[in-house]
């Protein structure tokens, strides 16, 4: 199973937990439906691009409506704590929410009753309070942009609006600096996707792979653009890839989606999810030698 | 004897403290955030943060701007918010502009905000990881700079002080546009 958690901007939505499907331009889970543009929501639509592709399970989910005070991200929490043994998953993907270092520690802990540990990824919120409470390390992938990789660097920091202005006001191109003080520090999960201008994978504090092509400055803009990120590493680690296989074929496939939709600061996250498809059609086989044609189960 | 073993609770860890002049204003504030929904905590501050009474208010600090504007509403008067750890840095003020071409893009810490130079519209928001900034991102797309609800009066997170933050300078940016 492929578990993926985190909030929904809605008032009134209850926690809702279960397989995962699309409903035209929106998603549904037993028989409540949320949006896909940012956030949780652009995060299950890649990843639901992806496993259609391969012919796996829908991605089971677990939502609850949360506006910014708290209420939903407790209930995630608190499901998540009671029930990840029974449900053990393959993967565990941890996206928005409140961050609360307390009920992170909590949940790691209720992990290592799982029969198997899941591979945990974690972005977002649920990365922040990760690090704040000193439980980077438990994590086998993050997904930081630029700025949330100085807020990993910083060990002083609870929330990158905290960071030091030194680590901030940096580009890019100091990106392995800030990956190797955040190993040191063990604040960075065991592999780091770090967005940016150009993408970078770091392992054990080096960086083992670079890619900035197809350069698409724009994705940086284009709000949900990080979602679909962690959405399509959690399906690829999921369908069996190795992580930073996975994380390499993310980075040119979320690139390679913005460059067919032709991407503007102004595009909204779902046109670059609706090219997902042609991209894994025209590029997964090479890129990652996972080849099979329409309708064939990828197991044949 | 494993039959009077409790579960322990995880106790409270917030990162921010709330400081005042007066212990009577510590309580009042402990009773208006616990009424308002916020999991907070009397303490006594540490000697190095110390800076009016002995009593604060431990709080998540990452719902600081919507603590904040609950403090204000409710008449309690408070010195200022700090993180708990002495050596974290000063809440970002700075922020970078991108231009691309029809568009900027300003970014302040974790949260960029995207705006029509020619129309003053917004078309984009992005980063962030706190579950009010999809709120944010929907509340403001589509909106004129100077109409756009502000962030810091509707959001609770660090996540859109900074959004906010972002708006603020794309008001000004404009401004020097016109």
């Amino acid at each position: 199973m492929l578990l993926i958690a985190g909030t929904v901007p809605y008032e009134d939505f209850p926690l809702v937990t279960g397989k995962i499907e699309e409903a035209g331009n929106s998603l549904r889970i037993n028989g409540y439906s949320f949006s896909r543009t940012q956030g949780t929501g652009a995060m299950i639509g890649a990843a639901l691009a992806a496993t259609g592709y391969l012919k796996l399970d829908e991605p089971h989910a677990v939502v609850a409506g949360d506006t910014g005070q708290g209420k939903g991200s407790r209930e995630i929490y608190e499901y998540l704590i009671q029930n990840i043994e029974r449900l053990s998953p393959e993967v565990l993907t941890l996206h928005y929410w409140l961050p609360n270092m307390a009920l992170t520690r909590e949940l790691c802990n209720a992990i290592t009753k799982c029969e198997k540990r899941p591979v945990m990824i974690a972005d977002a919120a649920s990365m922040y309070s990760a690090k704040a409470a000193g439980l980077a390390t438990e994590f086998d992938i993050f997904t930081p942009d630029a700025t949330e990789m100085a807020f990993l660097a910083d060990p002083d920091a609870t929330h990158p609006a905290y960071i030091n202005k030194h680590l901030f006001d940096t580009d890019t191109s100091r990106t392995p600096e800030l990956v190797a003080a955040a190993y040191k520090k063990n604040d960075a999960a065991k592999l780091l996707l770090v967005k940016g201008a150009a993408d970078y994978i770091a392992r054990d504090g080096e960086i083992i792979a670079t890619i900035s092509e197809p350069d698409i400055p724009e994705l940086e803009a284009i709000g949900g653009t990080g979602d679909t990120v962690t959405g399509l590493v959690s399906a690829f680690v999921y369908a069996g890839m190795e992580p930073h296989e996975a994380a390499i074929i993310t980075s040119r496939a979320n690139r390679t989606a913005g460059k067919l939709a032709q991407a503007t600061p102004a595009t909204k996250v779902s046109e670059i999810i609706d090219h997902f498809s042609t991209v894994f059609a025209e590029n997964l086989c090479q890129w990652s030698g996972v080849c099979f044609v329409e309708g064939e189960d990828k197991d044949d | 004897m494993s039959f009077f073993k409790r579960k322990k609770k995880p106790e409270f860890e917030g990162g921010g403290l709330v400081l005042f002049h007066e212990v009577q204003e510590a309580m009042k504030a402990e009773k208006v955030l616990s009424g308002g929904g916020y999991k907070v905590k009397l303490v006594a501050p540490p000697p190095e943060l110390r800076k009016g009474c002995d009593l604060a208010v431990e709080i998540n600090l990452v719902e600081q701007p919507g603590i904040e504007r609950l403090l204000v509403q409710k008449d309690v008067v408070y010195l200022m918010v700090t993180p708990l750890k002495t050596d974290t840095s000063e809440i970002l003020e700075i922020v970078k502009v991108t231009d691309f071409g029809r568009w900027l893009m300003v970014k302040a810490g974790n949260m960029k905000l995207t705006f029509d130079k020619e129309s003053g519209e917004i078309v984009n928001t992005s980063g962030g990881g706190c579950p009010d900034i999809p709120v944010m991102h929907a509340r403001l797309i589509g909106q004129n700079l100077s109409e756009a609800p502000r962030p810091k009066d509707i959001g609770f997170t660090l996540c859109s002080l900074m959004l906010d933050k972002a708006l603020e300078k794309s008001i000004i940016l404009r401004e020097g546009v016109e």
